[in-house]
C-alpha cells in the first residue's frame, strides 16, 4: 500500500499541476482567440462592404448569410459563407453580392485542393471573371465563365456553387425571381439539346406533347459512371413530375444533375427536330 | 589539453553529430508533413524546440521527485502540458501558422525526439545541461525542417516565404512552371531521401 | 452506410495515413525491413488504433465536452493511449504467450506512433459520429498496415539490389516510399467525404 502511494502521489501531483497550468493558460488565450475570430469576421465583411454599419445573420441549408446595412439602414448587400465539395475536400469561401445581386467579391477561406493545380480557385484570374456577374447571368461553365484546364473539377465545383449561392441570395434576401421557363409556348415535338461535360458532351432528347414534357432521354453522356447513376433517371423523372426545370439538384452528384437540367433547357430553347408521339 | 566543455559539446552534438532528423531519423512525421512551405517548416521546428526545452528543464528538475516506475507517464504528462500550451498560444497569436500546421501541432506530443531526450538525457543530467541539450537538439531539428522546407518550396512552388502572397517572393518570375510534385506528398519523401543522401556524403567527407 | 464505405475507401487508399498524410512514419521506416515484423506491427496497430479511437471518442464526447475541458484533450488522449498499451500488454502476456511474442515487442513502440494519436485527434476534429469514428480507426489502421506491408515486401527485395553507397539505408527507403506514394496519388480525388 505504501508502495502504491509512493508511486501514485508524484504522478497525481504532476497531473494536477498540469491541469491547473493549462486551465490558467486557457483562460488567458481563450478570450484572445474569440476576439480575433470576431475581428476577422468583421474584417471580411468590411472588405466587401466598406460602408458597413450593421449586419444580421441568417442560415439556409447550413450556409450562413449576412445581410449588411449601412448607416441609414439601407441594404448594401449580402455576404454568404459557403461550403462546397472540391476535388480533394471541402472548399469554404465567402461570396459577396450587392443589393442588385451583382457579385462584388469572392474570398476562399480554406480549401485542400492540389497545390499548383486545383488551387487556381484562389487566384485573381479565376475569381475576377465572376465580378459584376449577377443573378440574371447564366453563370455556367463555358458560357459566361470559364473553367481552368487541368483543374476542371475544382473550378467547375466553384462555378456551380457560386451560381447556386447567388440564386439563393437573390431569391431569399433581395426579392428577385428567376424567370420561370415558359412551357406554355412550346410546340409539340422532340427536342434535342446538349451541354459540355467534364469528359465530353451530354446530349438529351425531350419529347413535348399536349403542353407537357412527356419523356426525357439521355442519348449520349460521358459522366463518371457512379455519379451519373445517382442522378439518372431520377432527375429526368423529377422534371417530368414537376413540369419545370428548377428542380432540386442537391445530391451526391450535383454537377451531373445540373448538366442534365442544363441540357434539357438547351433542348427546349431550340426548335423541335421532329414530330413526337408517332412511335 | 583542457577537458572539453560539456555544455558546448551538448549544444553542438544535437545540431550536427546527432542531428535528430539527418542522423537519428526521429520525429519524421512533422518533417514530412509541414515542409511544403519554408515558414511552416520553421514554425514547426521552433514550436517543437520550445516544447523540447521546456520539458527537458522540467524533467531534469523533477528527476529526484519522480519514482522511476512511473517516470514515463509523468514525462508524457509534462510534455503534453507544454504541447497544449504551445497550441493555445499559437492559436491565439499566430493563427495563420496554427491553421497551416493543423493536427501536427498536437502531434508534437508523440514526437519521439522529445520523449527520447527526456528519457535518455534530461532524466539523468543537471537542469542546466538539460537546457543546453534541449536548445541543441531543438536547433538541429529546426535546421533540418528549414532546409527540407526550403528545398521543397523552391522546387515545388518557385517561391520563398509563401504561401501568403504578400510575403511570397517569386524566384523565377511569372512564367516559371514549378515542379508541383515537390509540393505534394511523394515529393516530400523523395526530397528528404535525396537530402539524406547528400548529408551522408557530407558527413563522410568530413568524418563526422 | 454510404458514408461508412466512403470512410473505409478513403482512409485505406485515397488518404492513406502513411503515404499521403505522413502519420506513423517512424514505425513505417523502422519496422519495414522484414515482412514478418511488418505484419506483427500491423496487427498490433490495427488492434490498438481501433481501441484508442473508440475510447478517446467516448471520453471526449461524454467527459471533456460535458465539462468544457476540451483543452485537456492532448493530455488525456496520450494518457489513454499509453495506458491502453499497458493494459493490452499485461493480459496478452498471460493469456496468449505466442501472440505476445509476435506483438509484444511492438506494443511499447506504439505509444509514440503518431498515427494512433492522429486518429484519435482527427476523429474528433472531423466531427465523426461514434460508428464513423470507429470505422475511421479501423480504416486508418488498415491503410497503415497496407503501406507497411507493401514497403516490407519492397525492402526485402531491395536488400539484394545494388544501391549507390550514399543512398544506402534510410535514403533509399524514403525515395522508395516516395515512389509508392506517387502510385497512391492516383487515387486522389476519387472520393471525398
Amino acid at each position: 500500500m505504501r508502495e502504491v502511494m509512493r508511486l501514485s502521489i508524484p504522478l497525481a501531483v504532476v497531473a494536477i499541476v498540469s491541469a491547473a497550468l493549462l486551465t490558467g493558460v486557457h483562460n488567458v488565450t481563450e478570450p484572445v482567440i474569440r476576439e480575433r475570430e470576431q475581428q476577422e469576421y468583421l474584417e471580411a465583411l468590411e472588405r466587401f462592404f466598406p460602408a458597413l454599419d450593421d449586419f444580421e445573420t441568417e442560415e439556409i441549408n447550413g450556409d450562413q448569410f449576412d445581410l449588411v446595412y449601412d448607416q441609414d439602414g439601407e441594404k448594401l448587400g449580402v455576404m454568404a459563407a459557403v461550403q462546397t465539395q472540391g476535388y480533394e475536400g471541402t472548399i469554404t469561401y465567402n461570396l459577396a453580392v450587392d443589393a442588385e445581386a451583382e457579385i462584388i467579391g469572392i474570398l476562399v477561406v480554406s480549401h485542400s485542393e492540389t497545390p499548383g493545380i486545383g488551387d487556381v480557385i484562389t487566384t485573381d484570374n479565376f475569381q475576377e471573371q465572376f465580378i459584376g456577374k449577377s443573378f440574371e447571368d447564366p453563370l455556367e461553365a463555358g458560357e459566361d465563365v470559364d473553367t481552368v484546364s487541368g483543374a476542371t473539377i475544382s473550378t467547375e465545383a466553384m462555378i456551380g456553387s457560386i451560381r447556386r449561392t447567388v440564386t439563393t441570395i437573390g431569391e431569399n434576401f433581395l426579392g428577385k425571381e428567376r424567370q420561370a421557363f415558359g412551357l406554355e409556348d412550346l410546340t409539340d415535338g422532340v427536342y434535342r439539346g446538349s451541354v459540355e461535360g467534364t469528359y465530353g458532351d451530354l446530349v438529351v432528347e425531350v419529347e413535348f406533347r399536349d403542353g407537357r414534357i412527356q419523356a426525357i432521354e439521355v442519348i449520349e453522356q460521358n459522366e463518371t459512371e457512379a455519379y451519373f447513376m445517382e442522378v439518372y433517371p431520377e432527375i429526368p423523372e423529377k422534371i417530368i413530375e414537376e413540369q419545370e426545370l428548377a428542380v432540386d439538384v442537391q445530391s451526391g452528384a450535383t454537377l451531373s444533375a445540373e448538366r442534365i437540367v442544363a441540357a434539357v433547357r438547351n433542348a427546349l430553347e431550340g426548335a423541335p427536330e421532329g414530330e413526337g408521339g408517332d412511335n | 589539453m583542457s577537458a572539453p566543455n560539456p555544455y558546448l559539446d551538448d549544444l553542438s552534438k544535437g545540431i550536427i553529430k546527432e542531428n535528430p532528423v539527418f542522423r537519428m531519423l526521429l520525429g519524421m512525421c512533422p518533417v514530412l508533413g509541414v515542409t511544403g512551405y519554408f515558414i511552416n517548416g520553421l514554425g514547426m521546428g521552433l514550436a517543437a524546440t520550445a516544447v523540447l526545452i521546456a520539458s527537458n528543464v522540467v524533467i531534469a528538475a523533477l528527476k529526484n521527485f519522480i519514482p522511476p516506475q512511473v517516470r514515463i507517464p509523468c514525462f508524457i504528462v509534462v510534455i503534453a502540458t507544454f504541447v497544449t500550451i504551445i497550441e493555445m498560444v499559437l492559436q491565439a497569436f499566430q493563427p495563420v501558422l496554427y491553421e497551416a500546421l493543423g493536427v501536427f501541432v498536437p502531434l508534437i506530443v508523440v514526437n519521439c525526439v522529445i520523449l527520447g531526450r527526456a528519457e535518455a538525457f534530461a532524466s539523468k543530467k543537471p537542469v542546466l545541461r538539460a537546457l543546453v541539450d534541449g536548445v541543441g537538439v531543438g536547433l538541429g531539428f529546426t535546421l533540418a525542417l528549414g532546409i527540407l522546407a526550403l528545398v521543397r518550396e523552391v522546387a515545388g512552388q518557385g517561391t520563398i516565404m509563401g504561401p501568403d502572397p504578400e510575403s511570397a517572393i517569386l524566384l523565377f518570375g511569372q512564367g516559371f512552371q514549378p515542379m508541383g510534385l515537390f509540393g505534394q506528398p511523394p515529393g516530400a519523401f523523395i526530397a528528404l531521401g535525396l537530402l539524406l543522401g547528400l548529408t551522408n556524403v557530407i558527413f563522410k567527407k568530413f568524418n563526422i | 452506410m454510404e458514408t461508412l464505405l466512403s470512410i473505409i475507401f478513403i482512409y485505406i487508399l485515397v488518404d492513406n495515413f502513411v503515404l499521403q498524410r505522413f502519420f506513423g512514419i517512424c514505425p513505417f521506416l523502422g519496422v519495414s525491413r522484414k515482412m514478418e515484423t511488418a505484419v506483427g506491427m500491423s496487427m498490433a496497430v490495427i488492434f490498438v488504433m481501433t481501441m484508442a479511437t473508440l475510447v478517446t471518442w467516448l471520453l471526449y464526447t461524454f467527459v471533456l465536452v460535458q465539462f468544457n475541458l476540451e483543452y485537456l484533450q492532448i493530455v488525456t488522449f496520450i494518457l489513454v493511449i499509453a495506458s491502453l498499451v499497458q493494459l493490452v500488454e499485461t493480459p496478452l502476456r498471460k493469456i496468449s504467450p505466442t501472440l505476445y511474442q509476435g506483438l509484444g515487442i511492438f506494443l511499447p513502440l506504439i505509444t509514440t506512433n503518431c498515427a494512433i494519436m492522429a486518429v484519435a485527434l482527427l476523429a474528433v476534429r472531423e466531427e465523426f459520429a461514434f460508428i464513423e469514428a470507429v470505422v475511421f480507426g479501423v480504416a486508418a489502421s488498415l491503410g497503415f498496415s497496407l503501406a507497411l506491408v507493401i514497403m516490407a515486401g519492397i525492402r526485402e527485395r531491395l536488400e539484394l539490389a545494388n544501391i549507390p553507397d550514399v543512398l544506402q539505408g534510410s535514403a533509399v527507403t524514403l525515395i522508395t516510399a516516395g515512389i509508392l506514394s506517387l502510385a497512391f496519388q492516383g487515387f486522389r480525388g476519387m472520393l471525398t467525404l
